[in-house]
């Protein structure tokens, strides 16, 4: 993790340009920051910069074996590291044939739904709602709506429980390999966390109740939506990708529709379409194309906000669609259990082959995708890794440039905080902490 | 490995192993009664037993690489941006601490202890800088249990 701004862009300002320059954007995940520049009026350049330094895991995985990369790819992330595992391990069990047992695939979605409810439940409450109900952050918050955080925390507790029962430990989980698990849990040790998601499901629906008591700004645009699609269930770790513009492509299929491309501001690669249209990732994404999967409860929660339109158009009703996720999780979450039958065996046997293959998975921001090439040795000989938020780049900067006229005329520390807001909507991954907001202004006269 | 804290001092060992210098204070701590608890969350601050004090122990953010620090949670509260521990991933410390004490009934304060990391990527082992700090990181702690 690196600390400091690089680069001052408020002091490039030409004359007549106004600079909105947030140097550490507050209650995301990781270190970032904002420029927007505006020449009379109108936005001349948004920017949306990643200063973390790289971390290089591409590299770190070049002759490592399979379940190695799991282990490493792990490390990528506190928050989503069940996906960046779900991701690897399906490429690789692409790649070498394995079928996994039907209780395997079970305990992969019950794991999945573990990293969601913890992800949701902390943005929703912790870095989300703060922006909503007027709060600079979430400790004036718990002061004044001590219920509100302490049911946010219980729900992020239930979620890290459900990852560390079947992952060894709720960060960085250590039981994924390929063809299945090291170890797969009893019944009963799965029976024993039914009563936590039963008071989680109670709250995922209140939080749904919640979220729609909220107000957010009248900001809608058309953006090109894209998840996975599974023609049974709400997608998690299989199906297709889709697009609302029609796209529908293998798992594998990504580099056929998408590219990623460097940028001189930011440290994270970003990702387009071929014709270098930006396209958005993550909950809405996902509420949108795939309302039809929900699980009853789920699909009844949405129903109930009446925000459906608005989740697909409205980048701030985000929270809502997180929520409707939550909903989703908890229940889906109890029907695994509550169906559960051990597995015969905690892995399928396979063999490393030579060859490539590469396979996205629904992280809880967004679609994440690994392609792997594996030499004769069996080993890793090139990766690439695309996280969602380095997906989701370009549209936010659209969006912020599409945002930003809407606020010129407010004061700078309001219209800098909207913009911050916004940002939060999309729940930026940058990567390993959340710190502070350095704002500074520079006016040039003409 | 956690191992129960002792009644004075509710001591947290924050880190992780696998990224070099962020497993400072899981080294430091060996042999203590520290609870590791990997990245510093809410929960950790809230479960501290009701009036014994608490000890944050991490890799530092925001200081030199083999620098020791040692501040108090309100120090934190009031600069986030100086020397923090490096393993509150998912919210800031003063986001950390401001939430715990909100929640508590009981009083929520302590200090925190921390070493400059050089090297955070992935590996075992730490920096040269970091090692050699090793000492006085210790002490430093030692101090407080």
């Amino acid at each position: 993790m690196t600390h400091g701004m690089a680069h001052d862009p408020a002091h490039d300002a030409a004359p007549g340009e106004h600079v909105f320059d947030v140097g550490m954007l507050t209650r995301v995940e990781g270190e970032g920051s904002l420029t927007l520049r505006v020449r009379d009026g109108a936005v001349v350049q948004a920017q949306l910069g990643i200063f973390e330094a790289p971390r290089y895991f591409e590299r770190l995985v070049v002759g490592r074996t399979p379940d190695e990369v799991i282990d490493i790819v792990a490390r990528i992330c506190g928050i989503c590291p069940v996906a960046y595992q779900m991701s690897a391990v399906h490429a690789f069990e692409a790649l070498f044939g394995v079928q996994v047992d039907p209780g395997v695939r079970a305990l992969r979605r019950l794991f999945y739904c573990g990293e969601w409810i913890e992800s949701h439940a902390l943005h929703i409450y912790l870095l989300h709602a703060p922006d909503f109900l007027g709060y600079p952050s979430a400790i004036e918050l718990a002061r004044d709506h001590r219920a509100v955080v302490e049911r946010a925390l219980a729900m992020k507790r239930t979620g890290n429980a459900l990852v560390a029962r079947l992952g060894a430990r709720p960060i960085h989980p250590l039981t994924v390999r390929v063809g299945g698990w090291s170890r797969i849990p009893t019944r009963k040790e799965l029976l024993a966390l039914r009563p936590a998601l039963d008071e989680a499901l109670a709250t995922a629906q209140a939080t749904v109740d919640f979220v729609t008591t909220l107000s957010a700004p009248d900001f809608m645009r058309e953006p090109r939506l894209v998840s996975l699609r599974h023609p049974d269930e709400y997608p998690m770790n299989e199906g297709r990708i889709v697009s609302t513009d029609g796209l529908d492509i293998a798992l594998g299929s990504w580099r056929e529709a998408f590219a990623e491309d460097q940028v001189a501001w930011s440290n994270a690669l970003q990702a387009r379409t071929h014709a270098g249209e930006v396209y958005l990732l993550g909950p809405s994404s996902r509420v949108t194309l795939n309302a039809a999967r929900l699980h009853p409860l789920a699909a009844d929660a949405l129903a109930r906000t009446g925000l459906a339109e608005q989740i697909r158009v409205n980048p701030y009703w985000s929270i809502a669609a997180r929520a409707v996720e939550l909903v989703h999780a908890t229940a889906e979450a109890i029907d695994i259990i509550d169906s559960y039958v051990a597995p015969d065996r905690a892995f399928t046997p396979w063999e490393p082959r030579a060859g490539s293959a590469g396979w996205a998975t629904e992280a809880p921001r967004g679609l994440l995708f690994h392609h792997y090439e594996i030499d004769e040795r069996g080993l890793v000989s090139a990766a690439q890794i695309v996280p969602p938020t380095s997906q989701n780049q370009a549209a936010i900067e659209a969006d912020l440039t599409a945002f930003a006229p809407s606020v010129l005329a407010l004061p700078h520390a309001e219209a800098t905080l909207r913009l911050e807001q916004l940002i939060r909507s999309y729940d930026p991954c940058i990567s390993c902490a959340t710190h502070f907001l350095d704002l500074r202004i520079e006016t040039a006269d003409r | 490995m956690t191992t129960e804290p002792p009644a004075g001092v509710w001591l947290l060992a924050c880190g992780n192993p696998d990224r070099r210098d962020d497993g400072a204070a899981l080294v430091a701590t060996r042999g203590l009664a520290a609870t590791e608890c990997g990245q510093l969350d809410i929960d950790d601050l809230l479960r501290a037993p009701a009036g014994v004090p608490i000890v944050i122990c991490d890799a530092a953010a925001g200081v030199a690489p083999g620098l020791v620090v040692t501040k108090t949670f309100d120090e934190l509260l009031a600069n986030p941006r100086g020397p923090s521990p490096h393993s509150s991933h998912a919210l800031p410390i003063d986001q950390v601490i401001g939430v715990a004490r909100a929640l508590s009934n009981k009083p929520i304060d302590g200090l925190f202890v921390g070493v400059g990391g050089a090297d955070f990527g992935f590996g075992r082992g730490l920096s040269p800088s970091v090692e050699a700090a090793l000492p006085q990181f210790r002490a430093a702690i030692e101090s407080l249990v």
